[in-house]
């Protein structure tokens, strides 16, 4: 393994923050609230080790299972990195917002914690090249976000927030898993060795997607692949777990819930683009993503709340990087790329004013704000640059990747023709809404300042430096968009593009159709905005309609479970043993057998005994004792026979070359016996009888099992297993100069599995303790 | 070599091991989990693959081990050793709870059992 010097550095750049993050409490102990300032240090750490990474195209990798080929494997380029900087430079300016926002708060050494785990998480899912590794930071991007978003676990509306958030994203994850097994499943064919890594099959993309096609795999693929990357980034119908993510500390929402963990799907997408580009590739996320950006863009007017408002909103412009990638045309990967930096750069700090105004405000209902630039003058200048960034207004940021989308909608359209005119159509309705809720935000800090409003605190240095940067690059973007694209952005674009293709990003000088586009949408927008009751009251009436509310639908599912089991407990668990027994031996019979069913296995070909004689009367003779035992009239019987059985068995292990196992066997069996028969004593000879009925189920039942065992057996023992023999071999030759012993039975359980044989003696132990304790506590147990 | 005789063997031992798990008598119950383990152990050697006994075959060196034969699986045999005494301790464990079931209950009725509190 080659290192190629200093692109190792990223391993440093995943594992920092959770080294950080087990670090959080004796640091809290000596800085208290200050922690913020040390995690904003480790994120700016992490930032500038990932800025000597510039330029570089590089993998690096650490073997983790290589029996599977699974490897910690790193991989550098222009998106990783976008997406990586995004994350630590945010982080960064996160960590320092926190400090002032969540003064006097409690749970900050759990708050700190998470918020760098994830960090770590999102900064692995950003720089993996492995799909098991991808796939396990994508988790923990869940799982850290599902522990954030609960941070007020004393509130209701907190937990609720918060399992909705699990369920939907874990539950989505797993949906890309088995999209990701598709991808392994076919690699062998289509790469010559089976592999997870994604860097050979981005390599190969013509030859995975012969192998996907032929495999029948593409379609399924694309779609579970498209369920996980929809349920993280939060699209139609699967958005509504965002708004409720609200409940989330603000600095939280400004990070996990605008700037990063819900672009992990656009980020997959991004990086699935050249592998799955094709035509159903462009209907299923085009689509999608235009469907995502309206309604959602829509719900945003109806908006009740500031940070309501700005999770819906988040939910468009994702839609829109969704789109963009989904258009399989130059411009279509450019929007995406670059409206993924500048959604950042503007939204973040959004969140980060919306945090601001319920902190120093009180409240962040739409309706009781209004003309707060004479009491927050800063955070108004912040909110316009990024207000009319978020709303495609030139010359700011937003305005031109939405003008890039608008030009693939177009040039899709334009080529496709027919029903494909609805792509830039509907791109440019939801743009009316963007520019209307953008319009409403900015409205908060002009026009008439209610009576209602208390008095107004100036925020502090760390609340407003944060936004502040953001926006300041935000403008900067916006000025000079074309030195954006040149330096950095241009590059990041690569890894998604298709074919080469030379970015460009500037102010229209011409009417061109997407130019009459955004002309179009801004106009429209600002003749209905004086109309903005009326259409915010119309799409609330339309919103709750309740079959068309997704969140319906997911209380619905979940009472329905909650009944369901509540319901179907009392059938499969009704106290009785047979009943829990026939369920779980039944359930497992069939299981087993759907599988070989599923995997077409053919019973092999009968070839013969493959056992002596001797062994053979011996198994007759046990198979006639333990019909025996089954159909025994009395205990004394059944007692007998059962430890006859023992006793062939333990002449079968002398026959089958196992002389310990018969020795212990046989005295197992004596001591066995002994204890049968103490108890008979005691307990009275009965319950023989059978009713008939009972019987015959119970028979149906046993010979399924016997089935199932029968061909298991013939199953497994039909090959013996290839690495089998390694290890057997291994502890043999290695008995007498590893172990000192001759009997390598025996040299394996006292030294080799020394561990192994402590847990037996301490389970004889425990049955022991127990065996005592029952015979000498005789009361019922309520001896006190 | 697939195990025709072995794999209906131990059909038939988990077949009878299960009609005895489902009565209602608890020490028939204890033979039945009995039989089952038994059954275990013998798939489990199944497994190793059956090797006729002989002087190289036997997972016991001669001498001091200068001549290191192709035994039998050694690794299966060591599992199952564990496994015949663990099960001894449950199956005794079983037998003196099913005791103690009839002197607090006076009846080893699983059906009748149930219905206390």
């Amino acid at each position: 393994m080659v290192f190629s010097l200093g692109t190792e550095v990223v391993f440093l750049v995943v594992c920092l923050p959770f080294l950080a993050a087990a670090l959080v409490r004796p640091v809290y102990g000596v800085l208290g609230e200050r922690t913020g300032y040390a995690g904003a240090a480790v994120a700016l750490v992490c930032f500038g080790l990932l800025l000597t990474q510039l330029g570089t195209e590089a993998a690096v990798s650490i073997p983790w299972i290589p029996a599977l080929d699974v490897s910690l494997r790193l991989y550098v380029d222009g998106w990783a990195l976008l997406f990586a900087l995004l994350a630590s430079g945010i982080g960064a300016l996160v960590f320092t917002y926190s400090v002032g926002y969540m003064h006097g708060e409690s749970g900050l050494v759990g708050y700190y914690g998470a918020l760098l785990a994830f960090m770590g998480s999102i900064l692995g899912v950003a720089l993996s090249a492995d799909l098991i590794a991808l796939f396990l930071f994508w988790e923990l991007t869940s799982v850290c976000s599902f522990l954030l978003i609960g941070h007020h676990t004393e509130e209701a509306s907190s937990r609720y927030a918060a399992r909705m958030a699990m369920v939907v994203t874990v539950g989505g994850g797993l949906f890309v898993l088995v999209g990701f097994l598709a991808l392994f499943v076919v690699s062998g064919s289509a790469l010559g060795t089976e592999t997870f890594s994604l860097v050979a099959m981005l390599e190969e993309p013509e030859a995975m997607r012969a192998a996907l096609r032929e495999a029948g795999l593409f379609v399924p693929a694309l779609f579970l692949v498209a369920v996980g990357a929809a349920s993280k980034s939060a699209q139609v119908p699967l958005h509504f777990w965002l708004p409720n993510a609200m409940e989330a500390p603000t600095p939280v929402s400004a990070f996990l819930h605008s700037a990063t963990m819900v672009k992990v799907g656009v980020y997959l997408v991004g990086r699935l683009r050249p592998l799955l580009e094709s035509s159903e590739w462009m209907l299923l996320f085009a689509t999608l993503g235009l469907a995502t950006m309206t309604i959602t863009a829509m719900l945003a007017v109806a908006a009740t709340d500031i940070k309501e408002l700005l999770a819906y909103s988040t939910a468009s412009h994702l839609g829109l990087m969704i789109a963009g990638f989904g258009f399989t045309v130059p411009y279509g990967a450019e929007a995406g790329v670059f409206h993924l930096l500048n959604h950042a750069l503007f939204k973040a700090p959004l969140f980060l004013v919306a945090g601001i105004v319920s902190h120093e405000v009180g409240t962040r209902r739409i309706d009781e704000l209004g003309g707060l630039r004479h009491d927050l003058p800063v955070t108004a200048l912040i909110t316009a640059v990024a207000a009319l960034g978020m709303a495609g207004f030139p010359p700011f940021n937003g305005f031109y990747s939405k003008e890039l989308l608008f030009e693939a909608a177009y040039e899709v359209a334009h080529a496709a023709g027919g029903l494909a005119w609805l792509y830039p159509v509907v791109a440019v309705f939801a743009s009316v809404f963007t520019v209307l809720y953008s319009l409403r935000f900015l409205a908060l800090f002009f026009g008439a300042r209610p009576d209602g409003l208390g008095t107004v605190h100036r925020p502090p240095l760390t609340l407003l430096v944060p936004p502040a940067v953001l926006a300041a690059v935000a403008a900067l973007v916006g000025i000079d968009p074309q030195f954006a694209v040149d330096s950095f952005v241009g590059w990041a674009v690569e890894p998604t593009a298709l074919e080469a293709h030379e970015m460009h990003a500037g102010l229209p000088t011409s009417l061109s159709p997407p130019v009459a586009m955004s002309v179009a949408a801004i106009g429209l927008g600002a003749v209905a905005y004086p109309f903005y009751a009326g259409v915010r009251d119309a799409v609330r009436t339309l919103a709750s309609v309740r079959v068309l509310r997704p969140n319906w639908w997911y209380d619905a599912a979940l009472a329905g479970l909650d009944s369901g089991s509540a319901r179907l407990i009392p059938t499969i668990q009704n106290g009785l043993l047979r009943t829990s027994v026939t369920w779980m031996l039944a359930a497992t019979s069939a299981l087993a057998l759907a599988g070989y069913a599923v995997a077409g296995v053919s019973i092999p070909a009968y070839d013969g005994v493959g056992v002596s004689l001797p062994i053979v009367l011996v198994l007759v003779v046990a198979v006639a004792v333990t019909i025996a035992v089954a159909v025994a009239p009395s205990h004394i019987a059944g007692v007998l026979t059962v430890s006859i059985l023992g006793v062939m068995i333990a002449v079968f292990y002398v026959l089958a070359s196992a002389p310990d196992l018969a020795l212990t066997q046989l005295v197992v069996e004596t001591l066995a016996l002994l204890v049968f028969l103490l108890v008979l004593e005691e307990v009275p000879e009965f319950y023989g009888n059978i009713d008939r009925r009972v019987a015959f189920r119970d028979v149906g039942l046993s010979v399924v099992v016997g089935a199932t065992v029968f061909l298991t057996v013939l199953l497994t023992t039909r090959t013996p297993p290839g690495g089998g023999e390694s290890i057997a071999r291994y502890f043999t030759e290695q008995a007498v100069p590893g172990g000192g012993g001759t009997n390598v039975v025996n040299v394996i359980l006292v030294d080799f599995r020394g561990f192994d044989t402590l847990g037996e003696i301490t389970v004889i132990a425990i049955a022991a303790v127990a065996v005592l304790v029952l015979m000498t506590v005789r009361d019922g147990g309520d001896a006190t | 070599m697939t195990a025709f005789v072995l794999a209906t063997v131990l059909g038939i031992l988990f077949a009878a091991g299960t009609f005895l798990l489902l009565r209602r008598d608890v020490l028939r119950i204890v033979w039945g989990v009995t039989v089952l383990s038994q059954a275990a152990n013998v798939y489990l050697m199944t497994m190793g693959g059956i090797v006729e006994p002989s002087a190289d075959g036997v997972p016991v060196l001669a001498g001091h081990g200068e001549h290191v034969p192709q035994t039998t699986d050694p690794l299966v045999q060591a599992l199952v050793l564990t496994a015949i005494v663990i099960s001894f301790a449950m199956t005794a464990f079983a037998l003196v709870l099913t005791y103690r079931v009839y002197q607090e209950h006076s009846t080893l009725d699983t059906t009748t059992l149930e219905g206390e509190p």
